[in-house]
């Protein structure tokens, strides 16, 4: 079928296969690259995109649901200039990324923590909203860190 | 030098383009037109290959072709290593794809191309494998096949044994592991028919050793290979073999003349992809009276799988050679035998060895203390080697090292910060030392530095990153030596076409390797440099010193000052360049080989187990590590805390098991699991930095340490809450419940049979 998916305010439309995956439609067919694949069944999270505002795994979604809603990618997240967001700055500065595979999910689950919940957040809190996402190689130190910098940042 | 980048914890600077999701990993190479492979493949452990019936192109949609063994005649095995003094057993080596047999569930059986990477999965549900089941071997023991073997041995062992005054032996096992990066593997082929010229994209750690396992297996000429290494997801050592699948791609983009992707998904990862650890070992120690190591003995056992991928003899070998650890023990006698099993092969996972034989010694020497009822620490102290360099009975040559420091500040961050003394009621308690020394560096890395316009330097590295942060590291290496911005200099890695010669990035070796190769390399600009600047100044190259910026030399009547942009402007200039030298650009190339180089730490761990639950909690890490001189300390305490928290998942959760038929059960990342960011301990680092004499930056390496100390350390603490009783990780609830609550037979070993 013929979907309609808004991604970082554009319109991307194509023909589908009923089967076709979001996580699918987002990289091969929108060619937003900057969404990762990790696991594909919904555990790593890397594929993390914002539906609606809302944090959803794109590997456990088809196309089809996604048709005439509106996405936002990691592609989205630094300002109209491209002005890396607050997030993005805090991850650098923390070493909160190595291999990079992970990062945009958990920006992206990040980012709509931040938004849910603005203020200061307490350690304890970052890791048990993050823990729906995997990294193999930082052990979660830079990226708790850069978090609560962010919520300290943003929240502030 | 003036400028001191070499030490300062600067941030990358590829971060930016990962944050905008402007990185290009292998699967979002996008080439018009290409092909995608799926694999059929074996589910069983063990069979023979009875037939295999294939689909037409015609008969499925998009289906471009099948491959199987029999489409392969000419095709070579993976070539495999044989490590210093192993023997390596002859026709066992993988192939690409089975003609007869199949030895482990999960191995690929067929190729399938097809337009899509959905087309391809549905056309190789069409392919019918008749296979004749045999019981599998899953037991490196019970194993009757050897794929490798070592054997050393050093002094008379036995007289030292007859004399001892006590003998401790324990018996010991790490369950294999999965690397599992978060990108699994992948490849794009591509063929030129009219140069014969083989292009491949590979989530590899370099390019050296993947182009040189394809140009051996296709019986290509490495020169037709053009290999470039994209953005890479991690590694953790599971990419430095080409996976048998990327092999069959190239094969296949040869046959069809059209570009082909593989893009391995995470249920192949977890099957097919090589394992780490899986290694089992009986190891027994001569004490004298006053507490005295003496002598060693080890016979490990190592499940190697069903064949021999390129590095599958690596990490056993590495494991019997430190077997003796941190400590001075004069004779051994120690053998490694890596065992046929129908699993999927083993290879490195990060440790590689090391973690093993940390595990191994450190335990025993706790089993010892307890027996020679010694205090751990003070049985350690008697024992650490002091004098470097030290051979050890085992054939290697330790660099150089603090143990002994490393160890009084873990202690001392151990005891400074306690975590909470009120133990609940029901919790049983324990603290636990890990020491090891790990084998970093060795062998040769290169590096291409030239002069661009603006003073701009570009530096080609024979090693390429796949997280590590090279790019900033090295920037900080040259730009020390050269007198400049590390914004000055730009890092190039991982293309075959410009490649310098190197051998890849992997055991802890890339600054200590290819560091070193860029200092030699900026140290040789600066050579350069002064020889252009002397004879534009007219002066005696002697008379020419590096500078902020460039170069002052001394002509009759006063200073003068020439800078990088100016030197780089000079040397293009026929009028201003000496008469020998064709203008261009200044370029120099260095090439840096040394023997290994020895890292080492000291890591405690506090731990409490629920009595009612089982339940393990690690309450906190202490990794103090020893890496040499550091570079960007900022990455190696990113590198330590990844590997500690590699390590505390192994002690917690991870395991690839295996049934009786070998078919492996976690075979999902909700049965294989990783530690989430709410499941870590606090962690807490210290750094000793003793300065290696084998390499010109003092570096040794910070990639595995993480992942070596935490597994002793905390094994001792759970072993030390079970008031000596030994368990094998993981440490999951079912175990430690039941050694809490089921009936001792006696905490004194006994010793190992005489071989």
């Amino acid at each position: 079928m013929r979907v309609s998916i808004v991604i970082n305010g554009r319109a991307y439309e194509d023909e589908v296969e009923d089967r076709t995956l979001l996580s699918d439609f987002i990289r091969h067919q929108a060619g937003l690259t900057g969404t990762h694949v990790g696991c594909e069944h919904g555990v790593c999270g890397a594929c993390t995109v914002q539906l609606d505002g809302e944090p959803v795994r794109s590997c456990l979604m088809l196309a089809v649901q996604a048709n005439a809603r509106s996405l936002r990618t990691v592609e989205g997240l630094a300002g109209p200039d491209g002005e890396l967001s607050a997030l993005q700055r805090a991850f650098t500065e923390h070493h909160a990324l190595q291999c990079g595979f992970c990062t945009a999910g958990f920006l992206m689950a990040a980012d709509a923590l931040l938004r849910r919940r603005p203020g200061a957040l307490t350690e304890t809190e970052i890791r048990e909203e993050l823990a729906g996402n995997l990294c193999r190689c930082t052990g979660y130190e830079g990226i708790v860190a850069a978090v609560r910098a962010a919520a300290a940042e943003t929240g502030g | 030098m003036t400028t001191r980048l070499v030490g300062a914890p600067l941030t990358r600077r590829e971060d930016a383009r990962v944050l905008r999701g402007e990185t290009r990993y292998v699967d979002d190479i996008a080439i018009p037109g290409v092909a995608h492979a799926a694999f059929v493949r074996s589910p069983h452990a063990s069979a023979l290959i009875r037939s295999i019936s294939v689909p037409q192109p015609a008969q499925a949609d998009g289906l471009l072709a099948v491959i199987t063994g029999r489409d392969l005649d000419g095709l070579r095995p993976f070539p495999v290593m044989e490590p210093n003094g192993a023997r390596v057993a002859e026709g066992e080596a993988h192939p690409v794809l089975p003609l007869d047999d199949v030895r482990y569930a999960g191995q690929p059986v067929a190729a399938v191309i097809a337009r899509t990477r959905a087309l391809a999965e549905d056309a190789a549900e069409l392919v019918e494998v008749e296979y004749e089941a045999r019981d599998p071997v899953l037991s490196p023991r019970a194993s009757d096949l050897a794929l490798m073997s070592w054997s050393r041995r050093t002094g008379d062992v036995d007289v030292a044994f007859a004399a001892a005054a006590h003998v401790v032996s324990g018996r010991y096992a790490l369950p294999r592991l999965v690397a599992a990066p978060m990108e699994s593997r992948g490849a794009v082929a591509e063929y030129d028919a009219g140069e014969d010229a083989l292009t491949m994209w590979c989530s590899a750690q370099d390019i050296h050793r993947s182009r040189a396992q394809l140009s051996h297996i296709l019986g290509r000429d490495e020169a037709s290979i053009h290999l470039i290494i994209p953005d890479v997801g991690g590694a953790f050592g599971s990419k430095g073999v080409i996976a048998p699948e990327v092999a069959a791609i190239a094969v296949a983009a040869i046959r069809l003349g059209i570009p082909v992707k593989w893009t391995e998904d995470r249920l192949e990862n977890l099957v097919g992809a090589y394992q780490g650890r899986g290694i089992e070992g009986d190891v027994e120690l001569a004490l004298s009276a006053d507490g005295r190591m003496l002598a060693l003995r080890a016979r490990l056992w190592a499940d190697l799988g069903g064949y021999l991928l390129t590095t599958t003899p690596v990490p056993p070998h590495t494991a019997a050679t430190l077997i003796t650890g941190v400590y001075d023990i004069p004779v051994a006698d120690v053998e490694v035998i890596g065992a046929r099993t129908h699993k999927v092969p083993t290879g490195p996972y990060r440790g590689a060895g090391r973690p093993d034989a940390a595990y191994m010694i450190e335990r025993l020497v706790d089993q010892a203390a307890r027996e020679l009822e010694l205090d751990r620490i003070e049985l350690r102290r008697r024992n650490l080697i002091r004098r470097f360099p030290h051979r050890t009975p085992t054939g290697l040559e330790y660099d150089s090292g603090d143990y002994e420091h490393c160890l009084d500040l873990a202690l001392e961050l151990a005891g400074r910060d306690e975590p909470s003394r009120t133990r609940p009621a029901d919790t049983a308690r324990g603290t636990g030392i890990g020491m090891y020394v790990e084998r970093a560096g060795g062998a040769f890395e290169s590096a291409r530095i030239e002069l661009h316009a603006g003073g701009r330097f570009v530096i080609d590295s024979s090693s390429s990153p796949h997280g590590q942060g090279h790019d900033i590291t090295f920037a900080q290496i040259a730009a020390d030596r050269l007198q400049t911005e590390p914004g000055m200099i730009e890092l190039r890695f991982g293309d075959s076409a410009s490649s310098p010669g190197g051998v890849g990035t992997f055991g802890s070796r890339s600054v200590a390797q290819a560091g070193s190769a860029v200092a030699l390399a900026a140290d040789a600009m600066v050579g350069e440099g002064a020889g252009l600047a002397a004879h534009l100044l007219g002066v005696d190259v002697g008379a020419v010193a590096l500078t902020a910026g460039g170069f002052v030399g001394s002509p009759e009547g006063g200073s003068e000052a020439l800078s990088w942009p100016e030197l780089a402007e000079a040397a293009s200039d026929p009028a201003r360049t000496p008469p020998a030298r064709d203008p261009g650009p200044l370029e120099a190339v260095a090439r840096f080989e040394s023997a290994n180089v020895f890292s080492s730490g000291a890591h405690a761990a506090d731990v409490d187990i629920d009595r009612e639950t089982g339940q393990l909690t690690i309450r906190r890490l202490v990794a103090v590590d020893d890496a040499g001189t550091l570079i960007n300390p900022l990455l190696v305490h990113g590198q330590v805390i990844g590997g500690v928290v590699q390590a505390l998942g192994e002690c917690l959760v991870e395991e690839a098991v295996y049934d009786e038929d070998g078919q492996m059960r976690s075979g999902s990342f909700l049965d294989y699991s990783l530690l989430t960011a709410a499941e870590i301990p606090p962690i807490i680092t210290g750094e000793v930095e003793t300065p290696t004499p084998l390499n010109p930056l003092g570096a040794k390496g910070a990639g595995e340490g993480g992942a070596v100390g935490a597994l002793p350390a905390v094994a001792n603490a759970v072993a030390d809450a079970l008031g000596g009783r030994h368990v094998e990780p993981p440490y999951t609830a079912d175990k430690l419940w039941r050694a809490l609550h089921e009936p001792v037979s006696g905490t004194r070993s006994e010793p190992m049979s005489r071989r």
